[in-house]
């Protein structure tokens, strides 16, 4: 049975720590290895860093769906057509916002909403891994 | 003996050296710790009591005449000793030069408040001086918050925990057997793990980020028999953009995790240090990245040249 956190923080880096906490407790209740964790945290931190840069925002909105064995983030809505290019398209060989959240995370994808976008990501533990 | 009284003494302080007063005590001579410094060094065993004699007649030059010189010469004679100390401390991040500093301090507090009447060597006293003033810039400075004590020892603790428990399991371990390890609750292991973001790890890298000869080798040793790999990959990252500023072990750190596929625990395990120590590399190594490209055009961003064709 999934559950869902809502979470909104303010729009400044310091606010990436309660967000790390909140992922954390949801990973810790899913017995995510500390890597999982690690990878998990360091995605999330480098999108809404990627964000802030990108946009003028009051707040980040962080949605979180705790499944089987796995953790949905979600992140946004966003309208940075720069943002949504670094997290959408590689040039391949670099170590760019994109290939980090394919290399950390399981999957990646953008959920699009009139103009603006939502980042998903799903993390599963390694004990859960197809 | 009889070589003790062809010495000439040079002092630069005009002071009345008793005699004995030996070369060994040169500023120069900085090599190798109070050791190679001092008349311990001497292979014929005659320099201990020459250095006790030096030593104590500075101190009371000092202590009982309030002589500023002496203190300087003692300052001066001992920072080998300092650097001897400190060197055993630069592989934990923190520039060489700096806890050579901080342990100077250390020594000049121990030469301050050294007692002549207890009779003991200044080597004795000042040693756990300057190590205990290194140790408390590690706990003060290396955290670039104030974080309370405890977590900071359950931070440590966790370290050595995850170095336990990672060959044990053979898997990274989870929150809740690290915390059974620490003997934590898992709120506190996460608040612990949080708090580590905290820690300076801008220091991390520089233990092998220095300009010394012997910095370098320490990394050679570290890549042990990846070198030939690491050559490969060097070839490709030298040239790219972004990648000059990291060190070496940092671009092979992030070859390996985000080309290679090598998990935390595997490049640990290759590389030769602890799985924390791998996961903030790749924070510190991403974010000196993000800093250097940031005015790149995002096509070029952190790009290993070749990567793609792999």
């Amino acid at each position: 049975m999934s559950e869902r956190i809502a979470l909104e923080v303010p729009a400044k880096l310091s606010a990436l720590s309660t967000v790390r906490m909140v992922l954390g407790g949801l990973g810790e209740r899913l017995d995510f290895s500390l890597e999982d964790l690690d990878d998990l945290f360091l995605a999330t931190d480098r999108l809404l860093q990627a964000a802030l840069d990108a946009e003028e925002l009051d707040h980040l909105r962080v949605d979180m769906v705790c499944g089987d064995g796995e953790l949905q983030v979600a992140a946004g809505s966003f309208t940075s057509a720069g943002l949504r290019a670094q997290v959408a398209v590689t040039p391949g060989g670099c170590i760019d916002l994109c290939t980090l959240l394919r290399r950390l995370l399981d999957e990646v994808s953008l959920e699009e909403h009139d103009g603006s976008f939502t980042v998903v990501m799903l993390k599963r533990g390694s004990g859960n891994r197809e | 003996m009889s070589g003790r009284d062809d010495r000439r003494v040079n002092d630069p302080l005009d002071l009345k050296a008793p005699p004995g007063q030996a070369r060994a005590f040169s500023a120069e001579d900085e090599d190798g710790g109070i050791a190679s410094a001092g008349p311990s060094a001497d292979p014929e065993g005659r320099g201990r009591d020459d250095s006790e004699k030096l030593d104590q007649y500075l101190l009371r030059r000092y202590h009982l005449h309030g002589d500023r010189q002496a203190r300087e010469q003692l300052i001066t004679m001992y920072l080998p000793l300092v650097r001897s100390l400190a060197r055993r401390y630069a592989s934990r991040g923190e520039h060489f030069d700096d806890l050579v500093q901080v342990g100077a301090i250390g020594l000049i507090k121990a030469i301050d408040r050294f007692d002549l009447s207890r009779g003991v060597e200044l080597t004795t006293y000042a040693t756990p001086n300057i190590v205990g003033e290194i140790k408390r810039y590690f706990r003060d400075k290396g955290w670039s918050v104030r974080v309370p004590r405890g977590l900071q020892e359950l931070n440590i603790r966790l370290n050595k925990v995850i170095d336990e428990l990672v060959p044990k399991l053979q898997r990274s371990p989870t929150i809740k057997e690290l915390a059974e390890a620490a003997s934590a609750t898992p709120e506190e292991v996460l608040e612990a793990l949080e708090t580590s973001q905290a820690y300076n790890s801008v220091s991390l890298q520089a233990s092998l980020n220095g300009e010394s000869g012997e910095e370098d080798a320490g990394l050679i040793d570290y890549l042990g028999s990846e070198e030939e790999a690491y050559d490969t990959m060097e070839d490709r990252t030298t040239l790219a953009p972004g990648f000059a500023k990291l060190d070496k072990r940092e671009r092979y750190i992030l070859h390996l995790r985000f080309f290679e596929g090598l998990t935390q625990s595997q490049i640990a395990e290759r590389v030769g240090i602890s799985q924390m120590h791998v996961s903030r590399l790749i924070r510190r190594s991403l974010e000196k990245l993000r800093e250097e490209i940031g005015d790149l055009d995002g096509s070029q961003a952190g790009r290993f040249p070749g990567a793609d064709d792999r």
